[in-house]
């Protein structure tokens, strides 16, 4: 690694500080220029223009939007998210749980999803356009293409309403056992790894696929390279990147937009809330939401970035 | 009409072929239909097949083939010009990224983070607001949704290419960027770049049934694909065909579609 | 004059053959068994569920509200008011109220309940601070004041014969005085609460001190599914015993499967309301035409699967004793309605529909409206809008657009809340004050007879004059699993009213999870 490439990396991750200030003031421009404001969610249709107005001041509505994003970033930045708008409670304390089951499941997932389609693009790119690499092919692709609440919707039918295997609502308090926790999260595992295996295992496969084919490969293939050392050594370091940044955006899209799996399983994580908060123009939950799917984001893609850096013909020259 | 397609041989006929084929599905399929898509009477809903009505009805008693049709065009249409939209661009820029000056890279890496990191609810909300629904705010937002994905996949690829030594060699010789882009990166990278068109595509048919529920995609009564299948999902408890065939339809067209893009982008 | 006589104004019910209808056979079998826990799936909720009474305004809210919460007064099966913490209520004038406390009534917290727990629990709601959802009902009491610990005076601003239906709304229950903190309910209900989670789960257990029959049930558990078919399969699948916003698509379905289904014709209703005062609604034509377009059988019939009753483009249900039933029903007319169009003048134009998933059903009903128009030439731009915001950004503002009322416990309130000219609810700014009179004098009068010609005469005014069309009234849907007893069908709303919990019971032998 010479110096060249940490002052690359060292640029990269200012660069992520720099989005993830861009992100939170877009986050808290777009949700304030929504029609509507939080009165709207707690008065409905019985909202008069007198409890709008006083319910406004006393949520502190009626300042300004600088003076409200003081308000919030300096809150945030001694560690205090401020309260729903909605209900009161505290934002860290609604985001907490929820978080904690949205990266279990994320996390059960990734494990999955990960390394499944990781041997699966691998594979396929190396049987190229044989049988094996068809049915992949289209049963990945197939599986993506449907519609995510009509794969749950379907699954919880089969396993839970005819065949009573599995219940049909994923509630976490009820884990004590590994058991339990198989019987809960099969089903929402299953149906998030199949919806995200689709990207990795086609970027996997064709960035495999492009590399086998060039003429290094074929020079050291010639040269008496044998086929696994081929792959560790000389494929995968060269198609690293794209595949990388394929995980990366699969893993990311995990925590925030998995919504559908959370509204057919009634799990609650922290994707439904974001929705729920967005819907509500409840800010101080929105923007930790933000916050939370944005650092998760610049983490993953930072990661991929230095890969990809790393893996570069000159940059990895030491 | 088997021996036509045959002389297709070509890989990138064959795509092109196919790409041609939904096309005139799609401008040509609901005129097939006698069946007007909003036409409501008063038949039960959720029938099963019948002569008057050949893939049975939907969730308000309408023909679902005519509704079929009309949701091929709108999806195929639609998804269509936003992939374009949105991969030509991100391709584009995100060569650019690596090709143009330093600053071009941070300034366009950095929209591509925030955009990605901001919810597509949000972003989708907004458009709502401030341009109302139009069709034209429809392409506007899925291809501004995926234009940052195709983005770093591309700059991915290029920042690869940028420094094998037969771009080394065209910089030494002169050669202008737009020339270095079009004749020695892009060439290099279409293998992954059409995988991630395919990709994107398929995104952008789900896509456009989640706009569309929120209120910025297809207005009643036409329709889309996706929201074909969300308005009938309760016609999956009794095995209607409303439900399923649009269901098959995604597959077929999207599965089709990215197994031709595949073939056409083995090089050599 | 007596309370009695107020509260058993039992009149002979259109309705009533229906209520008896979605009755099981099987509720009937079987003495009432004590014990166990029930689980139960509504169709809304959210980070903004609350346990103040005075902001409740979704169907769980209200549930929660049943469960831990009483009112001076309840309100059958069908509408009518009986005394719950109230023991007596009286006025000579329909003016002056006393109400008269029932004894040793106990809050969870242990303390009794007294005058000042009532006054403080009214008054609040005239606060707009607390964002009361009966604001406006609120503000007719001009005074409310203890008289002794045991009694209470209120003054209302006019006489309201229908005080008592008011009282009976489930925002004006009694909570502790000086109760400002709402996390953990302290009110007088039947149960008590354990776990209130916004958005996620309520579990509430039998309170032994009830003044009250006290419920069956040990237990209650109330989660919000609002997927439909994660609603219906989590049903099916054993992992809920009861859930409420059946769609009638699935009826067939969970019948089938031995579940039972409790059909309840409640006043609900999603209307088309034209604004009188923009451009296409200041042509009474436009909005005769618009009347005659909608086609009530096919909405009854498509939308809602014959689950629905016919509306007459007036806001009171056919099951109500004071249902017009001598006004014309209003039936889908294209020739007329082509005619009146054309005389409009805006036959040619395309006319803007405003619709959203927030008013159930409005965008069915809005494409059944758009084909019905393209028949005769009308043509008609749905536009289906996002259901955050709609109640405040587009209802009640766009030219034509949808709203969804939920029923009011007397026509009187329905009348005076979406009808009378001064009210922020008159949906389609529809302003006559022979109406406003005629409100004024039902309100006030003592004679039954006289009230129910009064009420004939407003739902002509409002059928012919407003611009609030009303093709159906919705019939609320639950289904129940086979082990669950007891449920009836209710006109106060969903569940009985959203207070199955008092009388619901279990039956376990009643083979659980088939």
């Amino acid at each position: 690694m010479n110096s060249q490439t940490l002052k690359l990396i060292g640029r990269r991750f200012f660069a992520a500080a720099m989005s993830l200030i861009f992100v939170i003031v877009t986050v808290f421009a777009i949700t304030n220029v929504l029609p509507g404001d939080a009165t709207d969610a707690v008065l409905g249709q019985g909202a008069t223009p007198q409890a709008v107005a006083v319910m406004r001041h006393d949520l502190g509505l009626d300042r300004s939007v600088f003076f409200r994003f003081w308000f919030w970033l300096w809150g945030v930045l001694h560690g205090d998210f401020g309260h729903s708008l909605l209900n009161g409670l505290s934002v860290a304390d609604a985001i907490g749980p929820r978080l904690h089951n949205s990266l279990l499941l994320a996390g059960a997932s990734a494990a999955v999803s990960v390394p499944v389609s990781l041997f699966l693009g691998i594979t396929s790119a190396i049987w190229k356009d044989t049988v094996y690499d068809r049915v992949v092919s289209i049963m990945t692709l197939g599986m993506v293409s449907v519609p995510e609440f009509v794969i749950a919707t379907m699954a919880v039918y089969v396993f839970a309403v005819r065949l009573h295997l599995l219940p049909a609502l994923a509630d976490v308090g009820s884990v004590h056992s590994l058991r339990q926790f198989l019987s809960v999260f099969f089903m929402p595992v299953a149906s998030l790894a199949l919806v995200t295996l689709a990207q990795m295992v086609r970027m996997t496969r064709a960035a495999m696929a492009d590399t086998l084919s060039a003429p290094y490969i074929e020079m050291a293939l010639l040269k008496g390279v044998g086929p696994i050392r081929l792959i560790l050594v000389h494929a995968i370091p060269n198609a690293i990147g794209p595949i990388v940044n394929a995980v990366a955006l699969s893993l990311s899209s995990l925590l925030g937009g998995v919504v559908v799996i959370e509204v057919v399983f009634t799990y609650p994580g922290i994707s439904g809330l974001m929705v729920d908060a967005v819907s509500s123009r409840d800010v101080p939950t929105v923007q930790a939401c933000a916050l939370v799917f944005c650092v998760t984001y610049l983490f993953l893609t930072t990661f991929a970035d230095v890969v990809t850096i790393l893996s570069l013909p000159r940059g990895r020259k030491a | 009409m088997i021996a036509m397609i045959g002389k297709f041989r070509s890989r990138h006929d064959r795509v092109l072929l196919l790409i041609v084929f939904w096309l005139l599905l799609a401008l040509l399929g609901p005129l097939c239909s006698s069946h007007d898509p909003g036409a409501i009477g008063s038949q039960p809903v959720f029938s099963a097949p019948s002569a008057a009505h050949l893939l049975g009805t939907d969730y308000l008693g309408r023909d679902t083939l005519g509704r079929l049709l009309n949701g091929i065009r709108h999806t195929v249409l639609l998804c269509f010009a936003s992939t374009l939209v949105s991969c030509s661009v991100g391709t584009f820029l995100g060569i650019a990224a690596v090709t143009a000056r330093p600053w071009v890279e941070a300034l366009t890496g950095r929209l591509a983070d925030g955009f990605l990191s901001i919810p597509s609810l949000l972003f989708a909300l907004l458009v709502i607001a401030v341009f109302g629904t139009s069709t034209t705010a429809l392409i506007v937002t899925m291809g501004v949704i995926y234009t940052p994905g195709a983005y770093r996949t591309s700059r991915a690829l290029a920042q690869r290419i940028a420094r094998l030594d037969f771009v080394t060699v065209a910089r030494a010789r002169g050669e202008s960027t737009p020339y270095i882009i079009l004749q020695e990166i892009l060439p290099n990278m279409t293998g992954p770049m059409i995988t991630d068109v395919g990709l994107r595509f398929i995104y952008a048919v789900l896509l456009l049934s989640n706009l569309s529920f929120l209120g910025i995609g297809v207005q009643p009564p036409e329709v889309d694909l996706g929201s074909m299948v969300r308005e009938n999902m309760l016609g999956m408890a009794y095995g209607s065909p409303a439900m399923i065939v649009p269901v098959v339809v995604i597959g077929v067209l999207t599965v089709g579609i990215n197994l031709a893009l595949d073939s056409s982008s083995g090089r050599r | 004059m007596q309370a009695a006589s107020v509260l058993h104004r039992r009149s002979v019910l259109k309705g009533a053959g229906l209520l008896v209808a979605g009755m099981t056979s099987q509720s009937v079998k079987a003495a009432p068994v004590s014990g166990g826990h029930l689980k139960v799936a509504g169709a809304v909720g959210s980070a903004s569920e609350t346990l103040d009474p005075a902001r409740q305004s979704m169907a769980t809210d209200y549930i929660r509200g049943h469960l831990f919460y009483d009112g001076l007064i309840s309100l059958d099966d069908r509408l009518n008011p009986h005394f719950a913490l109230a023991e007596a209520l009286d006025s000579n004038d329909f003016l002056t109220w006393q109400i008269r406390l029932r004894r040793n009534v106990q809050f969870h917290d242990g303390t009794a309940l007294t005058a000042d727990d009532v006054v403080f629990s009214l008054r609040r709601h005239q606060d707009p601070g607390v964002g009361s959802q009966q604001y406006a009902l609120a503000r007719t009491m001009q005074s409310v004041r203890a008289v002794s610990p045991v009694l209470v005076e209120i003054v209302l601003d006019a006489p309201n014969s229908d005080f008592p239906a008011i009282l009976g709304i489930s925002n004006f229950a009694i909570v502790k005085a000086g109760t400002t903190d709402f996390k953990v309910p302290n009110g007088t209900g039947p149960f008590r609460c354990q776990e209130f989670t916004p958005g996620i789960r309520t579990v509430a257990v039998r309170n032994s001190e009830f003044w009250g029959e006290r419920p069956y049930l040990e237990s209650v558990e109330l989660i919000a599914i609002p997927d439909e078919m994660a609603r219906h399969n989590a049903l099916m699948s054993g992992d809920v015993d009861l859930i409420a916003t059946v769609n009638p698509r699935l009826v067939q379905m969970l019948k089938q499967g031995g579940f039972g289904i409790v059909e309840s014709p409640v006043g609900t209703y999603t209307d088309l309301s034209i604004r009188l005062d923009q451009r296409y609604g200041r042509s009474p034509d436009f909005v005769e035409g618009i009347k005659f377009l909608l086609n009530r059988e096919q909405i009854r019939h498509s939308v809602f699967l014959g689950f629905s009753r016919v509306g007459n483009d007036q806001p009171i249900p056919p099951e109500s004793p004071y249902f017009n039933h001598q006004l014309p029903q209003r039936s889908y007319d294209p020739d007329k309605a082509q005619f009146l169009l054309k005389r409009s003048g805006f036959l040619g134009e395309t006319i803007p529909l405003v619709c959203s998933p927030a008013a159930l059903a409005s965008v069915d009903i809005a494409v059944v409206l758009q084909y019905a128009a393209s028949q005769i030439g009308q043509k008609m731009a749905v536009h289906r809008v996002p259901a955050d915001g709609y109640w405040t950004q587009y209802w009640m503002k766009a030219p034509l657009g949808f709203g969804n009322i939920n029923p009011r416990p007397a026509p009187s309130l329905t009348f005076e809340l979406g009808f009378a000219s001064t009210s922020p609810w008159n949906e389609s700014r529809w302003r006559n004050s022979h109406f406003d009179s005629l409100l004024r004098d039902a309100k006030s009068t003592r004679d039954n007879s006289r009230k129910r010609q009064l009420y004939w005469d407003m739902q002509e005014l409002v059928s012919s004059g407003s611009g609030v069309c009303i093709p159906n009234f919705t019939n609320s849907l639950d289904a129940y699993a086979p082990h669950v007893c007891g449920l009836r069908p209710s006109q106060a709303g969903q569940l009985m009213g959203y207070d199955f919990a008092r009388s619901v019971w279990l039956n376990e032998n009643r083979g659980k999870k088939v």
